[in-house]
């Protein structure tokens, strides 16, 4: 065998990923299976996943729905951030800025996240009171999810905005200069070279906040409605039930939920693979 | 921008087109102070309740300001373990970026020194625990660590080191990418251990792109509030768990941002630090 010195050097990180994945999934694919109940004997079967099959559905569709709203806008104001802090909206300084105050948000956990939108936008918070009305109508625990996508948007956003820039900045003003030279316009400056600069770090990094808004549990647990609930939501109910039983359902919206999260991610980068961009 | 009257004949006719929307941009050119405007407000309005209501005593409703200020938030916050949590989350954090900041910069060198063997794969999987939600990992772990009796603190620091290993080995490739190795080929060609390589070479060169990827690490830890309350089982209390329930109660606002801003600002200041860093380094 041939040998190769330095492939020991990814063990420290290869392990303990390897591990922790395989375990995990591996247990809830089993627990899901009903080969690993807390009670009771272990049995091949689909009970799991039929026990709450239209919850299950309800759940999947919801959480698709916000995380699809949260993502489409926080890659709008994040890529026209992105186009700000590059200075292609014009003001280098109050861009620069823009790009100040998006970076400050970036340590926030998605935790403080949702309890700062609930301070803010809750029927008593402090936007109610500013704008002097008697109430916002329910944009925290409404029926359109209202604060939980704002939540997502607003800190995902500044994410894509960072990974955009990262991305425009280093490449974007030779690229404008030479069009600008040949004579294009700022519109077409915009839309046949920076658009297509941004697309693969736009797409990836809106695809990586579609994933995060999927299986986050804290959010809409703080800002969301009692029923119905998002799949993450549900999954953590289901496993701290009193009732035993319920822990193979758990495992079973829990392994729904990574199905989705990886499918969703693959398609992604299958996409971004055949774009010409990608090299 | 004068230089477009002088456009190619070619460029200027499929210019033709969105003449409108060309106009339209150049009104926006007048509207780009309020966007910005509008951006501004868009990522700092969420902060602004939690700093008035970290020093309000009393801000009853509807009045738009806080009638009394104080620290009785403060207060409350330390009646809630907060300071206490404070000092967990700060180990909690340190301790997962010291395993998954020097994992994923020996990971990365491995993949850029070119000796692992399926990179392509190996490289995929060190990014897959991206893919997978935290929650449902923590789900399946936590009844194969009750199995197997690993204590629950071993167990949230294990998962969110995996957690944070993605973020910890692509910054360090990053890094390796624009890192010459000949630097190494030749401080030892002048006489130099390897020790000596390691200490004055690479970990001097290698500095912003470490303390980039252990903050990233850090973050995670410090950010986290599912794993360690699935898998901490209620005994690590951290600064999320500690907001999360003055959030779910009501009327505790002062708590809430108290608590919050707590967990924000020690972040905000390790971010001021590296970049710091990263700039002295660079200049």
């Amino acid at each position: 065998m041939k040998q190769r010195p330095g492939a020991w050097l990814v063990l420290p990180a290869l392990v303990p990923v390897v591990l922790v994945l395989g375990a995990g999934i591996g247990t809830a694919v089993a627990q899901s299976l009903g080969l690993m109940p807390l009670v009771g004997v272990p049995r091949l079967s689909l009970d799991a996943y039929r026990a709450h099959g239209a919850d299950v559905l309800t759940a999947t569709r919801l959480s698709l729905g916000i995380a699809l709203a949260a993502t489409a806008l926080a890659a709008i104001v994040g890529l026209v951030t992105a186009l700000a802090v590059v200075g292609l909206l014009g003001r280098r300084r109050s861009g620069r800025a823009v790009g100040g105050l998006s970076v400050l948000t970036i340590p926030v956990p998605h935790l403080v996240g949702a309890a700062v939108m609930g301070l803010l936008l809750a029927d008593s918070g402090v936007l109610v009171r500013w704008l002097g009305l008697d109430s916002l109508g329910g944009i925290v625990g409404g029926p359109l999810w209202l604060a939980v996508v704002l939540e997502y948007a607003w800190k995902e956003s500044a994410f894509i905005a960072l990974v955009v820039a990262g991305t425009l900045v280093t490449r974007v003003s030779s690229f404008d200069e030479t069009a600008a030279l040949l004579g294009a316009g700022r519109w077409q400056r915009l839309r046949r070279v920076t658009l297509p600069l941004a697309q693969p770090a736009l797409i990836a990094s809106s695809a990586l906040s579609f994933v995060y808004a999927l299986g986050t549990y804290e959010v809409a647990f703080l800002l969301g409605r009692v029923f119905p609930e998002p799949l993450p939501v549900l999954a953590y109910r289901l496993f701290t039930s009193v009732d035993l039983t319920t822990r193979p359902q758990a495992a079973a919206v829990a392994v729904v939920t990574t199905v989705l999260s990886v499918s969703v991610l693959l398609l992604t980068l299958t996409a971004l693979r055949r774009s010409p961009a990608w090299r | 921008m004068a230089l477009t009257t002088a456009a190619h004949p070619s460029v200027r006719r499929t210019r033709t087109r969105p003449r409108r929307v060309e106009r339209a941009l150049r009104g926006l050119r007048g509207w780009s102070g309020l966007l910005h405007l509008g951006l501004g407000v868009w990522f700092l309005l969420p902060l602004v309740p939690l700093l008035l209501w970290a020093v309000a005593d009393r801000w009853s409703f509807p009045a738009s300001l806080p009638q009394d200020y104080g620290l009785s938030g403060w207060r409350g916050a330390l009646d809630q373990g907060a300071a206490s949590a404070l000092g967990r989350s700060l180990l909690l954090g340190l301790a997962v970026a010291g395993l998954a900041a020097p994992a994923g910069a020996l990971a990365a060198r491995g993949l850029v020194l070119g000796r692992v063997p399926l990179p392509g794969l190996v490289g995929a999987a060190l990014l897959a625990p991206i893919a997978f939600p935290a929650f449902a990992v923590a789900l399946g772990l936590d009844v194969l660590l009750i199995r197997t009796g690993v204590a629950n603190l071993v167990g949230v620091v294990l998962l969110l080191a995996v957690a944070a290993i993605p973020y910890t080995t692509y910054t360090m490739r990053v890094a390796f990418g624009a890192y010459d190795l000949a630097y190494e080929d030749e401080a030892r060609t002048l006489g130099a251990t390897r020790r000596q390589v390691l200490l004055r070479v690479q970990l001097p060169m290698l500095a912003p792109a470490l303390s980039g990827a252990a903050f990233l690490a850090f973050l995670v830890a410090w950010s986290d509030y599912v794993v360690t309350l699935l898998i901490g089982g209620g005994q690590v209390v951290t600064l999320p768990l500690v907001v999360a329930s003055a959030a779910s109660a009501i009327g505790n606002e002062a708590v809430v941002a108290t608590t919050s801003l707590t967990a924000v600002l020690p972040p905000l200041v390790l971010l001021v630090l590296v970049r710091l860093l990263g700039r002295r380094r660079a200049a």
